[in-house]
C-alpha cells in the first residue's frame, strides 16, 4: 500500500516535470480558461444588451406620429438610429447589418386614428439575429399595448373617470412574471456559468486523453508500467492529479469571480459550488478517461471524439434552446455529458437555492461519470503491454 | 506515377496524396463537415418549445378564471400538465422539475374585475432554459391581451355596433412581421452560422493536423528536403489549394443541401455563394496555414483549435448581438474570418442581400485572406532557409 502510494508521487512528479517541457499544454491549461473568463464576462458586462439599433420608417410624419415616435424612443431595448420616409431604404440598411428591426407608420396613420377608422402600423425585426429580436420584440408588444390604451384613456379621462377605473377597464388582467433566481433576466450569469465551467470541462477532457495518449507516442508506456510496479490504478491517479489539482483550483478561482467578485446569485453559498465544481472537474476527467479506453493507445481518435462531443454538450446542455423541445433521442444523449448535469446542479443549487436533493440525480451521473471508467482500466492495461502508438 | 513538372503541381498533389492516406487528417476534412452539421440541424430541428407543462394555482376557482386557464392550455407554446391547490405544492413540483412554470391566479381575480379593479396573476419561471421564460411570458401576456380586450368593450364600454366594438377593444392596429425567420425557429437562426463556423474549424483542424504530420516526419521542419520545395509560392500555393478545393465542395454541400434537407433560409444565388466562399474560404485556409505553423505535434492542434470554437460564435455577434460586444472584443473578434463571414453568410443566405450589402464583411475577408497569406509566406521562407541550412550542414 505504502509502495503504491510512492509509486503514484512518483508518477505525479514525472507528470509535473512533463508539463514543464509542453508549452502548448501549459497555455492550453492556464491561458485558456482564464481567458475565457475574462471575455465572457467583460462580453457580457451589461448583462442583458439595451439600445439596439432600429430604423422608422414615418411616411405620414405628422404631430401625433411624431407624438408616437417619442414614446417609442424612450423604450428601454430600442434605440432608433436610423429615420426615414422609404422603407426600402430601411430594408437595406437591414441587410447590410445596421439594424435589427424596422417601425413602419404607413401613410394616412393620423387620418384613420382621427376619424376612428383602426390605423395599422407595423414592426419588423430580423429574427435572424434570434436574441436582438426577441428583445427588441418583447418592447415592441408592451408599447404596442400601450400606445392603444393611451388613446382610450385619454377618451375615458375626458368623460371623467378616475384613474383606477381607467386602468380596470383598459387593463383588467396584468400579468406580473417572475423569473425565478434571475429577476433581471440577467444573461451574463446564466450564461456565463454555463460557457465558461463548460470550456474548462472541455479543456480537462481534451487534456486528459492527451496525457495519457503522449505516452504511447513518445513510446513510454512500458517505463511508466515499471515505475508503477504494473499497477493501472497507481497510473490513472499519479497522472491525473496534477491535473485534477490545477483544474480544481481554476474552477474555484471561476466561482469566487462569478459569485464573490461579480456578485452573481448564489442562493446555496460559495463553497457548495466549490463542492460541485470539484465533481465536474472528476467527471470531466472520467469522461475524457473512459474516451480513452474505448480508443487505447490511440490518442488522435481518442481527442477527436472528446472534441466532436465536447463541443457538442454546450448544446446539449439546454440553456438557450432547452433539452425538453429536442428529439427523445438526444434528450437520452444529454444525459452522458458532465456539462448538462453540473449546469442543472447550478441552477438548483446557486440559482434557485433549492435542496440538493432534487438534484440527486444530477450529482449521481457525475460521480457515475468519475468512476465508471476505473471499471474499465483493464484495457489500459492490455494497451500499455499489447499497443504501439498509432498515428 | 510520373510526377508533374511545375512545382505548385507536385506540392499540391503531394499533399493531395498526403492526407487521403492519412485517416486522422481525413476525421476532420471529410467527416466532420459532412456529419456534424447534420447532427447539428437534427438537435435543433423541432425548432422551438412546444406545449411545455406548467402547472396553474387557482385560488379564485371562477367561471372567469377557469376561462384563463383554458385559454392558456390552449395555446401552443405551453400545457396545463398540472392544477395544485396552493403554491407550496406547485413549488414542490418546479424543485422535481416536472413543471417548469407556475401559473397563479388570486382569489380576488374575478371579485376585481366584477369592481372594475386590475387583477394581477402571477407567471413564475423557471430559467433553466431562456427559453422557457419566452414561451410561458407569451402564452399568458396574449392570453391576457385578448381577455382584457373583451372585458374592455363588454364591460366597460357601451358600443352599438360590432366595427365600434373592434375600434374600442383596438384603436391602433398593431402587426408584428418576423422577417427572414417567420416561425421564430432556432435551427434558421443558429445552423445557418454554425454552418461556417464549422468550415473554419474543420479547415483548420485538418491543416493543423496536417502540418503536425510534416513536422513529425520530417524532424521539425514542415517541408520534406526536396528540389521540389525551395519555391515559397508554389508551396504555399500548392498546399492551400488542396484544402481550398475540398473545402469549396464541402461549402457547397452545406449551403445547398444540407440547407435543403432541413428547411433552413436559403435565398442566395449561386453567383453570390461563389463570391462569399471564394474570399471566407481563402482567409479560413491562410489563417489555419498561418496559425499551424505553432503545432509541433499532429494531436497539438485538437489542443489549440477546438475550445475556440465556442467563444468565435460569441465574437460573431451572431448569437450575442454584435451592437453589445465590447470594443475591445469587436477588435479580437476581427482578426478570424468567422467573425465577417458568418455575418455575410447568415445575410446573403437568409436575408436575401446582395454581395454589394456585404460589402464591408467581403472587404475585410478579402484583407485577411491577403494578411494571412503574406504572414503564411513569411513563415515558410524562413523554414526553407532552415531547410537548406540543414542541408548543406548533413
Amino acid at each position: 500500500m505504502l509502495k503504491a502510494l510512492r509509486n503514484t508521487w512518483l508518477i505525479t512528479l514525472r507528470e509535473l516535470r512533463a508539463f514543464g517541457r509542453r508549452p502548448i499544454f501549459l497555455i492550453i491549461m492556464f491561458l485558456a480558461p482564464l481567458g475565457f473568463l475574462w471575455m465572457f464576462t467583460g462580453l457580457m458586462q451589461s448583462g442583458l444588451p439595451t439600445k439596439l439599433p432600429a430604423a422608422l420608417v414615418d411616411e405620414d410624419d405628422t404631430h401625433v406620429t411624431r407624438q408616437l415616435t417619442r414614446i417609442l424612443g424612450t423604450m428601454e431595448e430600442t434605440n432608433f438610429v436610423m429615420k426615414t420616409k422609404s422603407f426600402t431604404e430601411a430594408r437595406q440598411a437591414m441587410q447590410r447589418g445596421e439594424i435589427y428591426a424596422i417601425f413602419r407608420i404607413p401613410k394616412g396613420t393620423t387620418e384613420a386614428a382621427l376619424t376612428q377608422r383602426q390605423p395599422v402600423v407595423s414592426f419588423y425585426t430580423n429574427d435572424t439575429y434570434y436574441i436582438a429580436a426577441s428583445l427588441l420584440m418583447k418592447d415592441m408588444r408592451k408599447m404596442s399595448e400601450m400606445a392603444g390604451l393611451a388613446i382610450t384613456r385619454e377618451t375615458m379621462r375626458a368623460r371623467g373617470a378616475t384613474d383606477e377605473k381607467i386602468m380596470g377597464s383598459i387593463q383588467p388582467i396584468v400579468v406580473e412574471s417572475h423569473p425565478l433566481g434571475n429577476p433581471h433576466l440577467n444573461y451574463s450569469v446564466v450564461l456565463s456559468n454555463l460557457i465558461v465551467p463548460g470550456l474548462l470541462m472541455l479543456v480537462i477532457m481534451l487534456t486528459t486523453s492527451y496525457a495519457l495518449g503522449i505516452e504511447w507516442k513518445r513510446n513510454r508506456q512500458k517505463e511508466l508500467y515499471k515505475l508503477a510496479d504494473g499497477n493501472i490504478y497507481v497510473i490513472i491517479v499519479g497522472k491525473l492529479l496534477p491535473q485534477t489539482m490545477l483544474y480544481t483550483l481554476i474552477f474555484w478561482l471561476i466561482d469566487l469571480v462569478f459569485y464573490s467578485y461579480l456578485q452573481f446569485p448564489c442562493q446555496c453559498g460559495i463553497p457548495r459550488m466549490m463542492l460541485w465544481g470539484f465533481l465536474a472537474v472528476l467527471a470531466s476527467q472520467g469522461f475524457g478517461l473512459l474516451l480513452f479506453e474505448a480508443f487505447p493507445a490511440m490518442m488522435r481518435f481518442a481527442m477527436s471524439a472528446c472534441s466532436l462531443l465536447g463541443v457538442m454538450q454546450f448544446s446539449l446542455a439546454g440553456f438557450s434552446f432547452p433539452v425538453s423541445a429536442m428529439e427523445l433521442p438526444f434528450q437520452w444523449l444529454s444525459n452522458i455529458f458532465p456539462l448538462h448535469h453540473y449546469f442543472l446542479i447550478y441552477v438548483n443549487q446557486a440559482l434557485n437555492g433549492y435542496e440538493i436533493s432534487y438534484a440527486w440525480m444530477n450529482v449521481a451521473a457525475l460521480l457515475g461519470i468519475s468512476i465508471l471508467p476505473w471499471l474499465f482500466s483493464y484495457r489500459l492495461t492490455d494497451a500499455i503491454q499489447n499497443k504501439e502508438y498509432k498515428a | 506515377m510520373k510526377r508533374p513538372k511545375f512545382p505548385i503541381l507536385h506540392v499540391w498533389l503531394d499533399e493531395l496524396t498526403d492526407i487521403v492516406k492519412d485517416e486522422g487528417i481525413l476525421i476532420f476534412i471529410i467527416l466532420l463537415p459532412l456529419a456534424y452539421p447534420l447532427l447539428y440541424a437534427m438537435i435543433y430541428d423541432t425548432e422551438t418549445q412546444r406545449e411545455l407543462p406548467i402547472c396553474v394555482v387557482d385560488d379564485c376557482m371562477s367561471s372567469r378564471s377557469r376561462d384563463f386557464v383554458r385559454r392558456v392550455d390552449a395555446t401552443a407554446e405551453v400545457k396545463v400538465a398540472e392544477r395544485c391547490t396552493d403554491m407550496a405544492q406547485a413549488q414542490e413540483l418546479m424543485r422535481r422539475r416536472e413543471v417548469f412554470g407556475i401559473l397563479r391566479i388570486p382569489a380576488e381575480f374575478d371579485q376585481r374585475l366584477w369592481r372594475g379593479q386590475q387583477a394581477v396573476v402571477g407567471l413564475y419561471s423557471d430559467l433553466t432554459s431562456m427559453l422557457y421564460y419566452k414561451v410561458e411570458y407569451l402564452a399568458v401576456i396574449n392570453v391576457a391581451q385578448e381577455m382584457n380586450r373583451h372585458i374592455k368593450v363588454k364591460e366597460h364600454q357601451a358600443t352599438t355596433t360590432r366595427r365600434e366594438e373592434q375600434l374600442a377593444s383596438w384603436p391602433i392596429r398593431f402587426e408584428e412581421v418576423k422577417l427572414y425567420n417567420p416561425a421564430g425557429g432556432f435551427a434558421a437562426f443558429l445552423i445557418p452560422p454554425v454552418l461556417m463556423l464549422i468550415l473554419q474549424q474543420a479547415l483548420c483542424l485538418g491543416i493543423g493536423m496536417s502540418m503536425g504530420r510534416s513536422r513529425e516526419r520530417f524532424r521539425g521542419l514542415v517541408i520534406p528536403p526536396s528540389k521540389h520545395y525551395k519555391n515559397t509560392l508554389a508551396i504555399v500555393l500548392g498546399r492551400a489549394l488542396v484544402h481550398f478545393l475540398i473545402f469549396m465542395l464541402m461549402a457547397f454541400y452545406m449551403a445547398v443541401c444540407v440547407t435543403r434537407w432541413f428547411g433552413l433560409p436559403q435565398l442566395a444565388h449561386f453567383t453570390e455563394l461563389l463570391g462569399f466562399f471564394v474570399p471566407y474560404l481563402a482567409a479560413c485556409t491562410f489563417m489555419a496555414m498561418f496559425w499551424s505553423s505553432f503545432i509541433y505535434r499532429r494531436e497539438d492542434c485538437i489542443l489549440l483549435f477546438v475550445f475556440m470554437s465556442i467563444p468565435l460564435l460569441f465574437l460573431s455577434g451572431v448569437s450575442w448581438p454584435g451592437a453589445s460586444v465590447p470594443a475591445f472584443w469587436q477588435v479580437v473578434g476581427s482578426v478570424f474570418p468567422s467573425t465577417w463571414g458568418l455575418n455575410a453568410y447568415v445575410r446573403i443566405q437568409g436575408m436575401g442581400a446582395s454581395l454589394g450589402d456585404c460589402r464591408q464583411e467581403l472587404m475585410a475577408l478579402w484583407i485577411l485572406a491577403g494578411v494571412y497569406f503574406l504572414l503564411t509566406c513569411l513563415f515558410y521562407m524562413f523554414e526553407i532557409r532552415k531547410a537548406v541550412g540543414r542541408t548543406i550542414l548533413e
